[in-house]
């Protein structure tokens, strides 16, 4: 004999809720909203009957279903896979400092580079094309920019003094073998950054496409940062502190990192219009 | 001729008879065809929005707040049509069995 299954019933307050954030995430920001708007009518009429809220009008998830255009949908669900698991690949080498990838014999510090040469030029044409502005700028955004932004110059500038030959040779000779704490400092800034960065990137990517696509900014900006701070750390941990390499160390990362924050930065602002 | 159409040809008929808002098209419907769930009806009266063979407007409803109100297209009309003659070919093939 079959099961039947059980309708859980929800207040309208629920269902408008669990309906809002299915298809938020289904459908581009504006139909989205539209949507939203028709059941919040006929989800509050008076002569709706709570108890029934789901036997007539459905699961929210299925009613949200029910409205995705699949083929627009699948392709979009492709595109986050992608621009996600390059964020966690940033977070995961930044965290162990190594990859175990050798990919035609390039060094393991160009594949934060490869990863935001993916998912920039990836995310920018899907968000342009498929991505809605949804009202005014959230007043969170430009705050959230100037933080994250802060915090990456504050880091690569901590990066520029510490890498500078003359602070280097002065390591050195201080206290041969050992690490300083200006180094252990980078190494953290670094570390926690980049892990973070990946993190509000992943949120960032989540309202850009459930809020307002403007949010790809921060998503972009932190795909930058995380990109630079990766490329700056793999470097580091290959990098000999007593071998002659000191003196060029800091013009080999800043000629290398200073064109992918440009690019961020025009990608960033791009994200913005 | 799908479930889907017949609902659809419905829907269309009910436009055709005057602008209704979005509760005046489901309510009629889910009692014609009670297993299907006004979500179902909700979405194929948004699938023929983007078909542009319906348009909605805001106006205002009963002292309450303004409600939207979907109105048949030219469009629209024609495809009332096709599917009125659809039904009519369908309905005259089931009775040459004898099935009244």
């Amino acid at each position: 004999m079959g099961r039947v299954k059980k309708v859980k019933p929800l207040t309208r307050e629920q269902y408008l809720k669990k309906f809002s954030r299915a298809v938020r995430w289904r459908l581009p920001p504006t139909e989205a909203e539209e949507a939203i708007a028709d059941y919040r009518e006929l989800i509050f009429r008076p002569e709706r009957d709570e108890k029934m809220l789901v036997e007539e009008l459905g699961e929210p998830i299925h009613a949200a279903n029910l409205l995705t255009d699949g083929t627009a949908y699948r392709r979009w669900l492709k595109v986050f896979a992608v621009l996600s698991f390059g964020l966690l690949l940033l977070a995961k080498w930044a965290w162990t400092a190594h990859s175990p990838l050798n990919i035609m014999g390039y060094g393991p510090y160009w594949y934060p580079v490869w990863v935001m040469a993916v998912s920039l030029p990836l995310s920018l044409y899907w968000f342009r094309r498929h991505g809605q502005k949804n009202g005014p700028l959230s007043g969170w955004l430009v705050p959230a920019l100037a933080v994250v932004l802060a915090y990456g110059v504050g880091t690569l500038a901590w990066t520029w003094y510490v890498m500078e030959p003359e602070v280097l040779r002065n390591f050195a000779e201080a206290q041969p073998g050992a690490i300083p704490w200006q180094v252990v400092l980078l190494r953290e800034l670094l570390v926690n950054g980049s892990v973070a960065f990946a993190v509000i990137a992943f949120v960032a990517l989540l309202l850009s496409k459930c809020s307002d696509r403007r949010w790809l900014a921060l998503y972009l900006l932190c795909l930058t940062l995380a990109a630079m701070f990766g490329f700056v750390e793999l470097n580091l941990v290959r990098m000999d502190l007593s071998v002659p390499g000191p003196e060029v160390m800091q013009s080999y990362l800043f000629s290398r990192i200073l064109p992918l924050g440009i690019v961020g930065l025009i990608g960033t602002g791009g994200a913005l219009c | 001729m799908l479930k889907k159409e017949l609902l659809e040809l419905c829907l269309l008929q009910l436009l055709s008879q005057g602008d209704r808002y979005g509760y005046e098209v489901l309510t009629p419907l889910r009692a014609a065809f009670p297993d299907t769930q006004e979500s179902a009806i909700y979405a194929l009266l948004r699938g023929l929005g983007k078909e542009k063979y319906t348009e909605w407007y805001m106006a205002p409803g009963g002292g309450g707040p303004d409600r939207k109100y979907y109105k048949l297209t030219p469009a629209g009309r024609e495809r009332l049509e096709l599917l009125r003659a659809d039904w009519q070919h369908m309905r005259d093939a089931i009775s040459s069995f004898g099935v009244e």
